[in-house]
């Protein structure tokens, strides 16, 4: 390699890095394999989706070397050509975009040395050649104290791209901006000192500078939502097409008479509620409904999403966005069940997305006649509607045309149980504190002991969600599922 | 609509010698699907019909349902379905009369799948369908 001049990159451009705890775990064993004191290194692939301002590359794949891959006589980190080759040769026959990852060693922060600059100069020329149009993407790991301190650079559309913010599966790790350390963390505020001094000073600062996307504003969603606001999580992205109703009242945190009269969007009235908890939340409001592309693009950006609706598509767009978007979320489900007068059902149900989980396909929980309906325009419904009276009244089956769904019953404590539960899990996932100790979670207030019921489940042979992690943009055929076009334009407040 | 997952459909049907385009319609994407063979020889009826089929709303999510015929088509009369219009279509210059024919949701093939089934494989139900001719 030739020593080439050192290479400046530009931050106009947010780059959004994200990982899934199976791949990191490999990849951190990896680099970090002759640790303290030498580097190590592998390539790897990864998907990626340009949103609005943000570059999103989603690892999707770690290639990792081979004996005699790279050269263990040396300290620093010097790959053999034969697996620079391979990189290249199998780059022709997949989509996705290409990079090295490497360590630095303890106490070097990951700020890119010389020899990084030349090799990050030479590899993005070479596999340009192989992979036209495909980011290249650099990407140094070091342990800094107590946290993980990860930098990068992206080759793409013939520029370099600082990566300004890593995010991976449930695992916090700091960005080092440039190599650069992100600065003295400002002191915890007192309103939150009880958190903080129940899960740390670090926790708190991890909270700070998290994103959680909250998809359904109504009796859960704003209960999460006032939980997180409180916690001091930075930035909310808050989704709900709905105006409230006067029946959401009874649920709805924040909520008052006149925002019915109003018709106020939930978004709306959850952003205000935010900012006079915590002024200091940034809050990105959106009136609209997974999977449409500008709220694609913001939920992408964030650490985990809380899927807070009824709604099964909003369900199966979570679950594909876990899986190759790695978007970690957790989805929750409330029922209230009766008979003869008597509740004798109060159910919560908690689904966690990672995107290693059966995604939502394989656990059974899509019904896909339900969805097709919910999908469907007005004037479809109305038209399949009639059919189904027309059915019943010739004596046939109605089922083909219409089925009702029936309204599903919840009350307030219970939606609010639900959502602070799932807000609950969420801070511990952002602070690294504490994970959620199931894959599917159901409970039954009206139960002795609650009947808590963990539903382990496996993949099933043959989904795409096996074969499709972390490939972004570039598994855009294997999408569960795309917006209709009937939908209102997405509405951002 | 997954655009790119149905062109991928559709590719897998032209190796095949299937000949289906994607077409937009006012308001509507079908899919047209051209010469699918009948059992119409036996009533005198061409051997072969164009078929056009919907594009569920937030497909591959929403299930593939219906099946079209030219208005005017000799089939209509003796496909399952065929007397039950559930709304036309215009479509490559012609008008459409969707049947009430519903494979994936109870009318004998399997539950919707959208990691098996797509716009190949409703194909097999769209022969199925003119095969048996009352």
């Amino acid at each position: 390699m030739a020593r080439q001049t050192r290479i400046v990159a530009n931050n106009d451009t947010q780059v959004l890095v994200r990982m899934a705890a199976p791949e990191f775990d490999e990849l951190r064993s990896l680099v970090f394999r002759r640790y303290p004191d030498a580097e190590w290194a592998t390539f790897a692939r990864f998907g990626w989706h340009a949103a609005a301002s943000t570059l999103v590359l989603t690892l999707a794949k770690v290639d990792a070397p081979s004996i005699g891959s790279l050269d263990e006589r040396v300290d620093h980190v010097a790959i053999a050509e034969p697996y620079t080759l391979n990189t290249a040769l199998a780059a022709e026959q997949h989509p996705l975009a290409v990079g090295v990852i490497h360590s630095h060693p303890r106490g070097c922060p990951p700020r890119p040395s010389f020899i990084d600059d030349d090799m990050d100069g030479y590899y993005s020329g070479y596999f340009e050649g192989f992979a036209p149009g495909r980011p290249y993407v650099s990407l140094i790991l070091s342990q800094m104290e107590n946290e993980l301190a990860i930098s990068g650079r992206i080759w793409w559309r013939k520029r370099w791209l600082l990566v300004t913010r890593v995010v991976v599966e449930r695992n916090p790790v700091q960005t080092w901006i440039g190599g650069r350390h992100p600065g003295k963390r400002p002191a915890a505020p007192e309103r939150i000192a009880r958190l903080t001094a129940a899960l740390g000073r670090e926790a708190s600062e991890r909270l700070r500078r998290s994103t959680v996307a909250v998809i359904g504003a109504g009796g859960t969603g704003s209960a999460a939502i006032e939980v997180l606001a409180r916690a001091g999580v930075g930035q909310l992205i808050i989704v709900d097409p709905d105006h409230l109703d006067e029946s959401n009242l009874e649920r709805v945190h924040g909520s008052r008479p006149e925002h019915a009269d109003r018709k106020t969007p939930k978004v709306t009235l959850a952003r205000d509620h935010v900012l006079s908890i915590n002024p200091s939340c940034k809050v990105r409001a959106f009136r609209g409904a997974l999977p449409q592309k500008e709220i694609v693009d913001a939920v992408v950006c964030a650490d985990l999403a809380l899927g807070c609706t009824d709604q099964q598509h909003s369900r199966l767009a979570l679950s594909d966005l876990a899986v190759r978007y790695l978007v970690p979320s957790l989805d929750c489900g409330v029922l209230l069940e009766g008979d003869d007068g008597r509740v004798t059902g109060q159910i919560i149900q908690i689904t966690r997305f990672l995107a290693a989980d059966p995604c939502a396909l394989c656990r059974d929980m899509i019904v896909s006649t339900r969805v097709a309906q919910e999908l469907m325009s007005d004037s479809e419904r109305t038209q399949r509607q009639e059919a189904a009276r027309l059915a019943r009244a010739r004596g046939e089956d109605d089922n083909p045309y219409w089925r009702n769904q029936p309204q599903l019953n919840t009350v307030g404590y219970l939606t609010t149980a639900a959502g602070a539960m799932a807000a609950g899990y969420a801070i511990g996932w952002l602070t690294g504190r504490f994970d959620p100790p199931f894959s599917r979670l159901q409970m039954n207030l009206a139960a002795k002991f609650l009947d808590v019921t963990d539903l382990e489940q496996s993949p099933q042979p043959g989904c795409v969600c096996r074969r499709v992690r972390g490939w972004s943009d570039q598994a855009i055929a294997d999408a569960l599922i795309t917006p209709p076009s009937h939908w209102k334009p997405v509405q951002t407040l | 609509m997954s655009r790119e997952r149905i062109e991928r459909e559709l590719s897998i049907l032209r190796e095949g010698k299937q000949i289906a385009e994607l077409l937009d319609t006012n308001g509507r994407t079908v899919v047209l699907y051209r010469d699918v063979p009948t059992a119409g020889a036996q009533f005198g009826l061409p051997e072969v019909a164009d078929v056009i089929v919907p594009v569920p709303s937030g497909y591959p999510a929403g299930l593939i349902d219906l099946a079209g015929l030219p208005v005017g088509s000799p089939f209509l009369a003796r496909v399952r379905g065929g007397q039950n219009s559930q709304g036309l279509v215009e479509a490559a210059g012609r008008q459409w009369q969707l049947a009430s024919y519903h494979p994936h949701n109870g009318g004998g093939g399997p539950p919707w799948n959208q990691c098996q089934h797509g716009f190949h494989t409703y194909l097999d139900h769209l022969i199925a369908w003119l095969d048996k001719l009352a």
